[in-house]
């Protein structure tokens, strides 16, 4: 029987103090639940629910109440901070996320810097935290999470990704200028989330992945630069997910040293193996992205119960959800997990 | 120097990602009258391959792998004036794309990266790319083989609708496809009619040199 609100376990579990069970959430972002079976159920629907803080913050409340994750994920792209700084975006369609167009410097010697509340005071930004804040006037026991898109994946959004992903090499000065930038923004953005009623914060970085960066570039740049947003939430009072994606095995040294509250994976690493080698880690994932969306019950069922053997902290989709995946297998998901 | 140990030397260089080194050397070479084509093949392009090799190890990843590109690309800016016009006939033409809705594009380029330096001529299309769009650039540049990326499930269907939509036209044998990117396999690639599938841009080669070399399904690769 549930004893705690959704809230005060999702709370609990970011704090490493005891739960009942384990909490079933998303937190949106790059982790965007807003799946297409949901959006023709009540009909508020994307892309136009990125552009309306109605929209979102409806869309985010059925998303919540139809799938049964334990809280309100906002926003649901990856674009709101890249457009803020300057580059196009695509909002694709009903079933494809929005995307970076163009971005909008080549190189990091040609960023064009603005000042250091662009990004809060753009009209993106100025959308999710109207819409947070009528989802948490919602429903007060549901936790809403803002979304922030980590400083290299903004970063890597704003500037060439290939040049940038060099340039972290070869113009060093450079590079940790203009992402020390982005971070800064970040943090603004982070601040007017959580003064709208966000009661976490989770960064996604898929760019920062070991696979992509290797385990120098990730130490000089992802740690560093994930650890002073961290830091400066916490001041803010407000536990922080951090989610890595891809294999782990070229950073598992570097993981230890992030700041987060909870470190969310990809399918592919071991939770549990994670969970023995760093016993302190607040653990969290990492249902298959690809089993839910393909997967038959059984097997939803069975891997479920798999991550709450393996006590598993904040059970989640491992990297988010394809607009596809059918509503009944992320119920199958969360059913198991409740059922505890 | 003798040529072979400048040969070294140069791709030495290139793994090593020390630009103003290979420029020294490539001038070099040309002082001593070596054959421009040679240097690229026996230096610049086996020192990108080495690097290939410990991209695929994990001893290099992205950004290194992009330095020893420029590298390389530096010593190409040296030796490329001085090529014999009979040396600069390519293996192929390939067009190369991320498929529509998708705008993951590292790989892709890394794909590229490897062809030119295999020896292809390439041309990139770029993102967010519509089937039909590969089918007219490839008609229009005469390419050999069309590359087909994504790494999301959800643009998967987009690949097939390339493969349908040369089939329609009655052009299907005039090219060879290749598919990848991270949800793609080899039995994907097969279902969709595909000629080839690599799991990472220096097999990508391979599986390319085979297609047009033999006419047999390079599938397992
Ligand atoms: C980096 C990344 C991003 C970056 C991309 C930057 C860029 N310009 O490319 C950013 C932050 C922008 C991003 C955005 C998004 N992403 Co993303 N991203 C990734 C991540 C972590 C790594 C991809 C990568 O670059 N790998 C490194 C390269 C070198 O590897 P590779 O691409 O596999 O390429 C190699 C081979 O596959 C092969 N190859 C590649 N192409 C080709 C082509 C041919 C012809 C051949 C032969 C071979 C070949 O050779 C390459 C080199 O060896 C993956 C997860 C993962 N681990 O793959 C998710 C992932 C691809 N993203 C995902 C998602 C969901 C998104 C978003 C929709 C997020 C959102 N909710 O808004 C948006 C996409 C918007 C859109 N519509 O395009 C999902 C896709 C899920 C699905 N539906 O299948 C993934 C799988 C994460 C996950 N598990 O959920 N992402």
């Amino acid at each position: 029987m549930d004893v705690l609100s959704p809230k005060e376990r999702l709370l609990r579990s970011l704090k490493g103090e005891a739960v009942e069970r384990a909490p079933v959430i998303c937190p949106g972002g790059m982790m965007n639940s807003a799946i297409v079976d949901v959006m023709k159920n009540h009909g508020n629907v994307l892309p136009d629910g990125h552009r309306d803080s109605k929209i979102m913050a409806d869309l985010a409340l059925d998303v919540q109440a139809d799938t049964g994750f334990e809280n309100v994920g906002i926003p649901f792209c990856m674009t709101v901070e890249a457009e803020a700084l300057g580059s196009d975006i695509d909002f694709g369609t009903l079933k494809c996320e929005p995307k970076i167009a163009k971005e909008i410097f080549p190189s990091v010697k040609d960023v064009i810097y603005k000042e250091d509340d662009a990004l809060v005071k753009s009209d993106r930004a100025g959308t999710v935290f109207q819409a947070i804040y009528n989802a948490a006037g919602h429903s007060p026991d549901i936790p809403v999470i803002g979304s922030i898109t980590g400083p290299l994946s903004t970063a890597a959004s704003v500037v060439d990704p290939m040049n940038f992903l060099k340039e972290l090499r070869k113009v060093k000065d450079e590079s940790h200028r203009f992402v020390d930038y982005v971070t800064n923004q970040l943090i603004g953005y982070a601040q007017h989330m959580v003064d709208n009623g966000a009661s976490v914060i989770s960064i996604a970085d898929p760019t920062a992945t070991g696979e992509i960066l290797g385990p120098k570039m990730f130490g000089d740049y992802a740690v560093v630069y994930i650890n002073k947003l961290v830091d400066a939430i916490h001041e803010m009072g407000v536990p922080v997910i951090v989610h890595i994606c891809g294999r782990m095995q070229a950073v598992t040294q570097h993981i230890a040293n992030l700041h987060a509250d909870a470190i969310s994976v990809d399918a592919l690493v071991s939770l549990k193996k994670l969970k023995e080698e760093y016993p302190h880690l607040t653990t969290m994932g990492n249902l298959s992205t690809f089993l839910l969306e393909f997967g038959e019950t059984p097997n939803i069922q069975r891997s479920t119960e798999q991550l709450i053997q393996d006590e598993i902290n904040i059970l989640a989709p491992a990297c988010g959800l394809s607009t596809s995946t059918p509503l009944q297998n992320i119920q199958t998901f969360t059913g198991v997990a409740k059922a505890v | 120097m003798e040529k072979e140990e400048l040969f070294r030397q140069i791709a030495d260089a290139v793994v090593e990602m020390e630009e103003d080194t290979v420029e020294e050397l490539a001038q070099q070479s040309l002082e001593d009258g070596i054959d421009a084509y040679e240097t690229i093949d026996s230096g610049l392009a086996k020192g990108m391959e080495r690097a290939g090799q410990l991209f695929d190890e994990e001893e290099y990843f992205v950004p290194e792998l992009l330095m020893c590109s420029d590298a390389m690309n530096v010593g190409i800016d040296v030796l490329k004036p001085h090529l014999k016009s009979e040396n600069v006939s390519k293996k192929g033409k390939v067009v190369i794309g991320v498929v529509e809705g998708d705008t993951h594009d590292i790989g892709k380029n890394l794909v590229r990266l490897m062809m030119e330096t295999g020896g292809f001529e390439v041309l990139d299309l770029g993102r967010d790319i519509p089937p039909a769009e590969f089918v007219s650039k490839a008609e229009e540049y005469g390419a050999d083989i069309i590359g087909i990326a994504t790494l999301m499930t959800t643009t998967m269907p987009g690949m097939k609708e390339v493969v349908d939509i040369l089939a329609d036209k009655g052009i299907r044998d005039k090219f060879k496809v290749i598919v990848g990117g991270g949800p793609i396999s080899p039995a994907f690639a097969k279902k969709i009619g595909a000629d080839g599938y690599a799991r990472n841009a220096a097999d990508a080669v391979k599986v390319a040199e085979k297609l047009l070399s033999n006419t047999d399904l390079a599938l397992g690769a």
